[in-house]
């Protein structure tokens, strides 16, 4: 394989707290992306996977800051190049979709005109050049009488309508990278299955390279080639999906799965994880998940584990699976 | 909550410049007997117009009255007017406010259009007009006689009350519809418990800093009215009617006499706003997240 | 005894009466959230709703405990019209009904204490003052929570900790059926879990009627004794848990069923269930 379209190197992400003192939230994350590959990036809210994105596209807003490691992106660290130049990386190699589509787009312009805006900024394309790619990308994202409803304004969209018209909005200027965070979570059942459908088939189609984020490992399983398992600011294991899903390693990854009641099979009580996941600032010493783990023994308290390899599959816990 | 100590280091320098203008202003006010080095009605012919010097710190005025204890006590007239004033809009802003946001319906659109129309009335233009109808002597309202500075407390408050109503109302929609409201009506609260107990809590910070401002406003408002002679009246002091009395000494001279009893204005001004933002900032969640440890 | 304690009876609310000039035209511009709802539940069943957001789910809900007066139909609280019963705002009968909400985040009044919150609900069943401390502790006890968090306020809580906050709160007034509103939806799936299995237990423990309002098909299974699936304020599909998800006869059930995310397993059946769905939903139909 030749290199990766996107390598994230012991990232760190930290806020400056009341009292002055650093807090972090990612605390040095290493995962790369391929050219064309769909990664998922689960874990629970604080897991500092939303951060860690926000990040890469050096997004993160006050009190939050990177605070460590290296973003490579085409032979080009994300975090040292100038604004202008990750300006013009962002919408048009990387684009990123949000969860909530009512606050991602400006209910004061038509659909038409932001996703123009986009082309405009990164392309040298007259207005009507760029309405037509507007009304053709609208089109691919599965939005019908694009020519029409590209004056539309975003009220006058369902919430499955809007999330198209923002993946469209990504997607305008053809980038390589698309990150996607919890891109469904505001959306109905139905509309969230049809969206991950989308996304599935624009990186098939146009072999868009995905990072999907969310909290749902079934979700990111139906689309994704690699899952990257985040808790308490790190990466706890990764692998290909189906190694994942088969024979997952980490105690976490494996509750993770267990948790989630299915439609089929015996009905009983659902298996949980006890407690909650650690808070900012009180992170524990050893493995971040050893006070909720049922293997942890005293040294996963003390010593947090290396991420450890074992044939296409990463972990970090003394007591995997 | 959040203990003390990380919620006063949110206060910037400004916060505490405006805290302590404000803390020195009042205490001035309260303690002017005091701290006045003259009696401020104390006339003295051979002292007239004396530029500031050790004796006089700020000079004297045509009367020979000492400007530096005309001024201390003047800060009493210029803040009653101003926080009495707001505390009374207050009292009757947030009631109104709450009232209809809690009601609702046919008793809001009442309640919020009686706020309207007195919103209407330019604040400055009524308050001289009103007394300059009743004039600036006592009067009679059943057994009390009301001095002219409570009228205009009470006038100028009335005047606030839609600044109240409306903030309050603002925020107290939102609040009325929180799950928690309807939890607590569901649980069978008293109308009273659950409007005193749930709702004003969650709405007094922005009622808080508007009564700070509002309090700038205040004093404007009685050095405004004091200006055209319908407030304080001689031989007692006020900063707006020293300003009016300094109105020749522009002229011919004495700046001591104008510059001042305005510094004295603007500072206090200034204080309060300054107050206001920093209490804005304290309340604003946005300020949280520098706290934010989760 | 018999009868049963819950039952709606031709439910239908509507918003926007339109203004003067629209009825003058003919203009419909109202939006029927519920058209003629009924439904019973007996003592002790355990019931989910599920259905997407317009489906009317929640406004029935809030129809039930009386937050939302019905357009028409009648509510009836053990045989009485809950219409009648509201006459009397903090009487005993309020005891019978609770709602557990939704947002973990607006449920529980920022500024109070987990004690003081669920002291005054307490103060509000007649629990002597004496005994309101304790009662209060054993009700976190009964959810699962510590004795330590008694003082703390709500953003000092998870939220899984809120939730259970919540839900104590609603049992607290010791309520024959309890209806909980998409109680877990803004949840991370661990703490969902948790607060599914707490569920289950109050009701087996306490003999408790759940009406549990949720758009997660596999959490109605696990904890749901019989399922109504809703549909543009119509109930489309309704019976026991299982026979319904297992063989379900109404194509927008079966459409539901299909979204469930099923990890790698879901990867082929994907791209049918896209196919029954409409990618396509006009402007007016997401109004709801």
């Amino acid at each position: 394989m030749s290199a990766p379209l996107l390598s994230i190197e012991g990232l760190r992400v930290g806020f400056r707290n009341a009292s002055g003192g650093l807090v972090e939230a990612v605390r040095g994350i290493d995962f790369s992306v391929e050219p064309g590959e769909a990664v998922g990036v689960v874990g629970e809210s604080g897991s500092g996977k939303s951060l860690s994105m926000l990040a890469v596209m050096r997004l993160l807003g006050s009190p939050a800051r990177t605070t460590g490691g290296r973003v490579m992106f085409d032979g080009r660290d994300l975090l040292s190049i100038d604004e202008a130049r990750m300006r013009a990386i962002r919408g048009r190699d990387i684009a990123m979709v949000f969860q909530d589509p009512q606050s991602s787009l400006n209910p004061a312009l038509t659909i038409g005109r932001q996703i123009t805006d986009v082309v405009r900024a990164h392309r040298r394309v007259s207005g009507t050049e760029a309405r037509r790619i507007a009304a053709e990308t609208l089109e691919r994202v599965g939005i019908r009488d694009a020519g029409k409803r590209l004056d539309a304004y975003p009220h006058e969209f369902s919430g499955g309508m809007r999330q198209r018209a923002l993946i469209a909005m990504a997607i305008a200027c053809r980038p390589r990278l698309l990150i996607a965070d919890e891109p469904t979570t505001a959306l109905d059942v139905t509309v969230q299955a049809q969206i991950v459908d989308l996304i599935a088939e624009l990186r098939r189609d146009l072999g868009i390279a995905v990072i999907f984020i969310s909290h749902n490992l079934q979700l990111v399983a139906e689309i994704v080639d690699r899952v990257v398992v985040m808790y308490g600011g790190k990466v706890v294991e990764d692998g290909p999906v189906e190694a994942i899903e088969r024979e997952p390693r980490h105690p976490y990854t494996g509750l993770l799965q267990a948790c989630v009641p299915s439609l089929t099979g015996p009905v009983g009580p659902l298996v949980t994880i006890e407690g909650s996941p650690p808070r900012l600032g009180r992170m524990p010493q050893g493995c971040p998940f050893s006070p909720r783990c049922p293997r942890a023994e005293s040294r996963c308290e003390t010593q947090m584990p290396p991420l450890v390899v074992d044939f296409d599959q990463r972990f970090a816990c003394w007591r995997p699976l | 909550m959040r203990d003390l100590a990380s919620t006063l280091r949110l206060i910037d320098w400004t916060g505490w410049l405006g805290a302590g203008i404000v803390v020195i202003m009042v205490c001035a006010a309260i303690f002017a007997p005091l701290i006045a080095p003259y009696d401020p009605v104390a006339l003295s012919i051979e002292d007239r117009l004396l530029p500031p010097d050790m004796v006089h710190w700020l000079g004297t005025d045509q009367a020979g009255r000492d400007v530096l204890s005309r001024i201390i006590f003047g800060a009493r007239a210029s803040l009653a007017v101003g926080i009495g004033a707001v505390v009374i809009g207050a009292l009757i802003g947030v009631s109104a406010g709450l009232f209809a946001a809690y009601k609702g319906g046919l008793g809001d659109q009442i309640v919020m259009r009686i706020v309207d129309g007195v919103a209407s009335i330019p604040l400055l233009v009524w308050a001289i007009a009103i007394v300059g109808i009743l004039g600036v002597g006592p009067v009679r309202v059943g057994p009390l006689m009301l001095p002219n500075e409570i009228k205009i407390v009470l006038l100028v408050g009335v005047l606030f009350s839609p600044v109240f109503a409306r903030v309050t109302y603002a925020v107290a929609s939102r609040v009325v519809g929180a799950d928690y409201v309807r939890a607590r009506w569901l649980q069978g609260a008293t109308h009273w418990d659950i409007v005193t107990g749930d709702i004003l809590p969650n709405c007094l910070s922005p009622i808080i800093v508007q009564g700070t401002l509002l309090v700038a406003i205040g004093i404007v408002v009685e050095a405004s009215v004091s200006f055209v002679g319908l407030g304080v009246q001689p031989p007692q002091a006020s900063w707006g009617s020293m300003l009016s009395d300094a109105r020749s000494a522009i002229y011919s001279g004495e700046w001591w006499l104008p510059v001042f009893p305005g510094l004295a204005i603007s500072i206090t001004v200034i204080g309060f706003n300054l107050l206001g933002d920093a209490v804005r900032e304290l309340f604003d969640p946005r300020s949280e997240a520098r706290t934010l440890v989760a | 005894m018999t009868g049963p304690i819950l039952s709606l009876r031709g439910i239908t609310k509507s918003y926007g009466q339109g203004n003067a000039l629209d009825r003058l035209l003919g203009r419909d511009t109202r939006f029927v959230a519920l058209d003629g709802v009924s439904l019973e539940i007996a003592r002790g069943d355990v019931v989910g709703i599920v259905g997407e957001s317009g489906s009317g789910k929640s406004t029935l809900a809030s129809i039930a405990v009386g937050l939302t007066k019905p357009t028409s139909g009648e509510v009836l609280l053990d045989g009485e019209p809950l219409s009648a019963l509201m006459r009397d705002h903090g009487g005993p009968w309020r005891r019978r009904i609770q709602m557990a909400f939704q947002d973990s985040s607006s449920a529980l009044n920022p500024r109070k204490s987990v004690s003081r919150c669920l002291t005054e609900t307490l103060a509000l069943r007649g629990v002597p003052k004496a005994e309101r401390e304790a009662e209060a502790l054993a009700m976190l006890t009964l959810v699962g929570l510590g004795a330590e968090l008694a003082p703390r306020l709500p953003h000092e809580l998870s939220g899984g900790q809120r939730q259970r906050v919540g839900l104590a709160r609603a049992l607290a007034m010791k309520p024959d059926i309890l209806i909980a509103d998409e109680p877990v939806s803004s949840l991370d799936v661990s703490l969902q879990a948790q607060v599914i299995n707490l569920l289950s237990r109050l009701t087996r423990e306490l003999g408790l009627t759940l009406l549990f309002i949720s758009h997660d098909l596999a959490l109605v299974r696990t904890l749901c004794s019989r399922i109504i699936v809703m549909r543009k304020g119509a109930i489309v599909e309704q019976g026991p848990c299982l026979d319904v998800l297992d063989h379900p006869t109404h194509t927008y059930t079966q459409l539901l069923i299909a979204a469930v995310p099923k990890g790698i397993k879901g990867r082929r059946q994907h791209a049918a269930a896209a196919q029954i769905a409409s990618p396509i939903s006009t402007a007016r139909e997401s109004a709801g």
